[in-house]
């Protein structure tokens, strides 16, 4: 048995791979710079701010901190003209221009110095005090020269960041009239000239021949995927994280408060609920199902195949909304409470599991949906087990105990239902991912406070290291839940050899 | 293409007539002068048709003659249902290719006509079937049933169509007497309210994005719903312009959301399992047929394929990534294109490289080895499946922008592990039959062996996989939006409308129709999957 279940294990290690990739493939391709919306979950955003000096060292520092000044990959694919350093660039638009660039022009060394020479524009711009100019120079308009600045620095940060050659152009044009023709900034026209010197090199130098040749750069652990799985598990310099494999997310946008925290007792909830409806399923679709296999083809089965085929095929966010419609609505029957699953007045957080009391204040939140989670799985359950029942009551061993002159309820529950039992418990497999699936909408119709409506609510908030930490974390409970079904599976079947 | 003396003047004749076909319905039927597009439809219909014509070998037979008309006014029939404006050229030939195919004796017994009569002896299934049917014409005429425009109007003595032109269409109407001029524009003009000479309204006057000011929240079916009619006075809503189901907050018509919402529903479970079953088959096709051992090649043919598939992937996606990501953001079409030639330029690449393994002829690099396909496959079956799908599709919707193409593909690329599982397995079984032996002993290449002699035969169980998937498709994509993470805004879907209802409690026709338009469908497609299945199933033969 223990070398079954180390065999199961083992299978399951690629799959583990493959949705921790999954969620770190989503996760980098989510919209928007990771430490922009860090900083401005802290507050600390400002638009005259995010160029000043101090906010840059923040951001870096921040960077830092979650390793995102590290490459992606173990390992990367690019071409020969690409720079193997460029994750280093901070920001997220420059570093994708830069690549475009780079692509473009095929020249590394080339496209470096033009963007450093915009760099040193952009310093000698910000540089630049207004005051002192119009101290010295009285018969200078100060509203003018500082919104000629501003266009100026406007302009660059969109160069540096744009790659569209119309706009680039059209960006070349502003600044040509602001910064040459206009005589405010003496100090700019150096390196704006340079600036022209660089782009007009960057189309002489162009060795576009060597983004066809393909180059392969190899990282090490040093990667931010590594970092991400395993934290500082294989490092022994100071820790950055801990890694998704002992339960470190990272930190959520909304309110930069570690995931970890946040989501444990939500996940809780929602397996309970999941858990606690597919055992009420099984409870009653074994006896239906044997009910109506029994009674193949008579009038009653018939009957139960249809409305459970019905039922199959209603969606749960329907039957949802319609129970609320219905039994949780003042205009027509209030019986059960419309959402959470507490008692806000009466409930006492001392109460332990199975504290009747609690039960009794949690039971009216807790009856609508766990029908909405139970019956459609419900549905699903009896038809096979329908269908496994009357699979089995043809084999030969059946007959075999009829015509032993055995009762026929002895024939049916002790020599049938054994084995009828096997297809079922495969299903579990399915069925629980369905259900945890399922939970998102369930959860939102019923303000569950649990991991789906979580989850809504960080999409709805573009908090995406939230939602990749519930993917990730469903993605492995699923596993768990496979690998319950297959040792089950072993237990049930002698046939399945354990070696 | 086999041209010999029998069928020349067949090959001439059917040429013939198409190419004049073509010019007909390109030049005169949809007013097409450009002749890039005028070549494409002749050059395309002509090649098809003396593909067609060339393999006829039962036109002297009677019943041949008799079926041509008919398959080929059906064709034109469903061609202008399906695909207006394309489908009526290449529905006719489709008709003629279905009545050139030799028909089966009445006598003989064919699994197809057998299936057939299993399938109708449901008759529960073959309502469905017709409601099938009437779901897909709905959807089809859609605009023609549900429309703030009236097929025809005649105002100030102007007489228009407005339902069958462009809504953006302006129309001038002069005023004989006092010489003003009044700008009709088709979408916006409330014609309810005008004081129209003659005019026939289509069966709903309302379209999706039509709000009606006057019961603008949330009118229930059976209130009282009031009107204004073209002389100014607020009146009793009159049944012709009654909102049969009710209104939503804006004042957007029910009946017209569902009845618009079918064509997104429909669309949305044939595209999305198009795709997964053009991936789930070949995947399968490939995996149940050459299984682990019987795909076998020279040892430096698998690596270099190997090569040239990095090398096809480098050029066809790192190279030109920046070229379709800017064809995408163009329009989906320009994307589409680019990333065609993105495919075609790996497909060349491979095969470029794959040629070259000939030169070498070193022994050990010689010998043959096997491919284990099937194991790839179903080990990627087993890791798709591991994840839970509707987690995995909100996720991916969650970082993407909101849009209906992109929800289609998701559920499409998710959802070809069962139609690959069903392929898999039906030719592992036929693999072994008689008739793919002999083709396989006849020297055919596996590629045809595969896509014409296996795959027709095991497309019927890979059939029932897909009528289940398209009604699991309909309930994710109206889960997403009754989450309302998953259309656009400004898109009516039923889940988008039950969102609403959600949001809105009292509402319960906003609850209540559009689930029962969902519930309808999803019922229709798993019970024409069940009873063809039961019609398919071998063992319920006997």
């Amino acid at each position: 048995m223990l070398k079954y279940t180390l065999k199961r294990l083992l299978a399951f290690i690629p799959m583990i791979i493959a949705i921790s990739l999954i969620a770190f493939i989503i996760s980098i391709n989510a919209p928007g710079d990771p430490v922009e919306s860090l900083t401005k979950a802290a507050g600390n955003e400002g638009g005259a701010e995010k160029q000043s000096g101090t906010a840059k060292k923040d951001k870096q520092k921040l960077r830092k901190k979650w390793g995102l000044d590290l490459p992606l990959f173990y390992f990367s694919v690019s071409d020969m003209a690409s720079c193997d350093t460029l994750y280093k660039v901070q920001d997220r638009d420059q570093r994708e221009n830069l690549e475009r660039l780079i692509h473009e022009f095929g020249n590394w060394s080339a496209v470096n110095k033009y963007y450093k020479s915009l760099l040193e524009l952009q310093k000698e711009q910000q540089n630049i005090d207004i005051e002192s100019m119009c101290k010295q120079d009285t018969t200078l308009d100060k509203n003018k020269v500082n919104e000629a600045l501003n266009q100026i620095g406007f302009n660059i940060v969109g160069l540096l960041e744009e790659n569209k050659k119309e706009l680039v152009n059209g960006k070349y044009e502003i600044l040509d009239k602001l910064i040459s023709a206009e005589t405010y900034f003496p100090e700019l026209i150096s390196p704006y000239k340079l600036v022209v010197k660089k782009r007009e090199s960057l189309s002489k130098k162009s060795t576009k021949w060597k983004t066809y040749i393909p180059s392969i750069n190899w990282y090490g652990i040093n990667s931010q995927y590594h970092w991400w799985v395993f934290g500082d598990l294989f490092h022994s310099k100071e820790a950055k994280r801990k890694g998704i494999i002992r339960g470190d997310f990272g930190v959520s946008y909304k309110d930069s408060q570690p995931i970890k925290n946040k989501i444990w007792d939500k996940v809780g909830i929602s397996f309970t609920l999941s858990l606690l409806s597919i055992l009420i399923a099984y409870l009653i679709s074994l006896p239906i199902g044997i009910y109506s296999a029994y009674k193949k083809d008579s009038k009653i089965d018939k009957g139960i195949s249809l409305v459970l085929f019905m039922l199959y095929s209603l969606p749960s966010f329907f039957v949802g909304t319609v129970l609320l419609l219905f039994f949780a609505n003042p205009d027509t029957l209030l019986w059960f409470p419309e959402s959470g699953i507490k008692d806000p007045i009466n409930y006492n957080p001392d109460w332990s599991i199975f504290n009747w009391e609690r039960i009794q204040h949690q039971l009216p939140y807790l009856v609508l949906p766990l029908i909405t989670y139970t019956y459609s799985s419900f549905a699903f359950l009896s038809r096979i087990m329908r269908v496994g029942m009357i699979e089995i009551v043809s084999q030969d061993y059946i007959r075999t105990a009829r015509a032993k002159g055995l009762s026929e309820n002895k024939v049916i529950l002790k020599h049938a239902l054994r084995n009828s039992l096997l297809p079922i418990i495969t299903v579990f497999a399915a069925i629980f991912p369905m259900c945890v699936g399922g939970s998102i909408i369930i959860e939102v119709i019923f303000s569950i406070p649990g991991m789906g409506t979580e989850m809504f609510n960080a999409i709805l908030n573009y908090d995406y290291p939230m939602i990749i930490a519930f993917f990730t974390l469903i993605g492995f409970l699923t596993m768990i839940g496979y690998l319950v079904a297959d040792l089950l599976y072993a237990v049930v079947d002698p046939r399945i050899s354990y070696k | 293409m086999i041209i010999n003396k029998e069928n020349k003047t067949d090959i001439i004749k059917a040429s013939i007539l198409t190419l004049l076909y073509a010019l007909f319905f390109s030049t005169i039927y949809i007013g097409e002068r450009s002749v890039i597009y005028i070549s494409i439809y002749c050059i395309l219909s002509v090649n098809l048709s003396v593909l067609i014509a060339s393999n006829i070998k039962s036109k002297k037979e009677v019943y041949f003659k008799s079926s041509l008309i008919k398959k080929l006014i059906v064709g034109f029939i469903l061609g202008w249902i399906m695909w207006p404006g394309f489908g009526e050229l290449v529905g006719p030939i489709i008709g003629f290719y279905l009545s050139s195919k030799k028909k089966v004796d009445a006598t003989n017994f064919s699994f197809q006509k057998y299936a057939w009569n299993q399938f109708k002896k449901n008759k529960i299934a073959l309502v469905s079937l017709y409601l099938l049917g009437t779901l897909i014409l709905i959807a089809r005429f859609a605009p023609l049933i549900a429309n703030n425009q009236p097929l025809y109007a005649v105002y100030k003595g102007v007489t228009m169509y407005p339902a069958f032109e462009d809504k953006k269409t302006t129309v001038e109407i002069k005023n004989l007497q006092t010489g003003e001029i009044e700008k009709l524009q088709y979408d916006i003009t409330d014609w309810r309210k005008l004081d129209l000479e003659s005019v026939i309204f289509t069966p709903i006057p309302y379209s999706v994005d039509f709000f009606d000011k006057e019961n603008n929240d949330y009118v229930s079916p059976n209130d009282k719903q009031e009107f204004t009619n073209h002389k100014g006075e607020l009146i009793d809503s009159p049944t012709r312009f009654r909102h049969h189901l009710g209104t939503d907050g804006k004042g957007a018509d029910l009946l017209s959301g569902l009845i618009h919402g079918t064509r997104i529903a429909l669309k949305v479970g044939l595209i999305s399992m198009g795709i997964a079953s053009f991936i789930g088959i070949i995947l399968g096709a490939f995996a149940g047929f050459f299984g682990d051992r019987d795909l076998k090649m020279r040892r430096v043919k698998y690596y270099m394929t190997l090569i040239g598939l990095f090398f096809g992937f480098f050029y066809g996606f790192g190279q030109r990534k920046y070229a379709i990501s800017d064809g995408f953001s163009q329009s989906n079409s320009e994307g589409m294109i680019e990333f065609t030639i993105s495919i075609l330029i790996i497909l060349g690449i491979t095969y470029i490289f794959r040629l070259s393994s000939r030169l070498i002829t070193n022994k050990w690099l010689s010998t043959e080895i096997s491919v284990p396909i099937d194991s790839m496959v179903s080990r990627g079956i087993e890791i798709l499946n591991s994840i839970p799908r509707l987690i995995l599709i909100i996720t991916v919707t969650a970082i993407m922008d909101r849009s209906l193409t992109i929800i289609m593909v998701i559920i499409g690329i998710t959802g070809w592990t069962g139609i690959a599982r069903f392929t898999r397995a039906e030719f592992l079984r036929i693999k072994s039959l008689e008739y793919v032996q002999a083709s396989k002993s006849l020297g055919f290449s596996s590629i045809r062996t595969i896509f014409k002699h296996a795959l027709p035969n095991a497309l019927a169980p890979v059939f029932v996989s897909i009528a289940f998937g398209i009604a699991s498709a309909i309930l994710i994509e109206s889960g997403l939006s009754f989450l309302g993470i998953g259309v656009p805004d400004d898109v009516v879907t039923w889940g988008s409308l039950l969102n609403l209802g959600r949001g809105n409690i009292e509402a319960w026709w906003l609850i209540i129709f559009p689930g029962i338009a969902i519930f309808i469908t999803i019922t229709i497609y798993n019970m024409i999957a069940e009873a063809s299945r039961d019609a398919l199933d071998p063992r319920l033969k006997s």
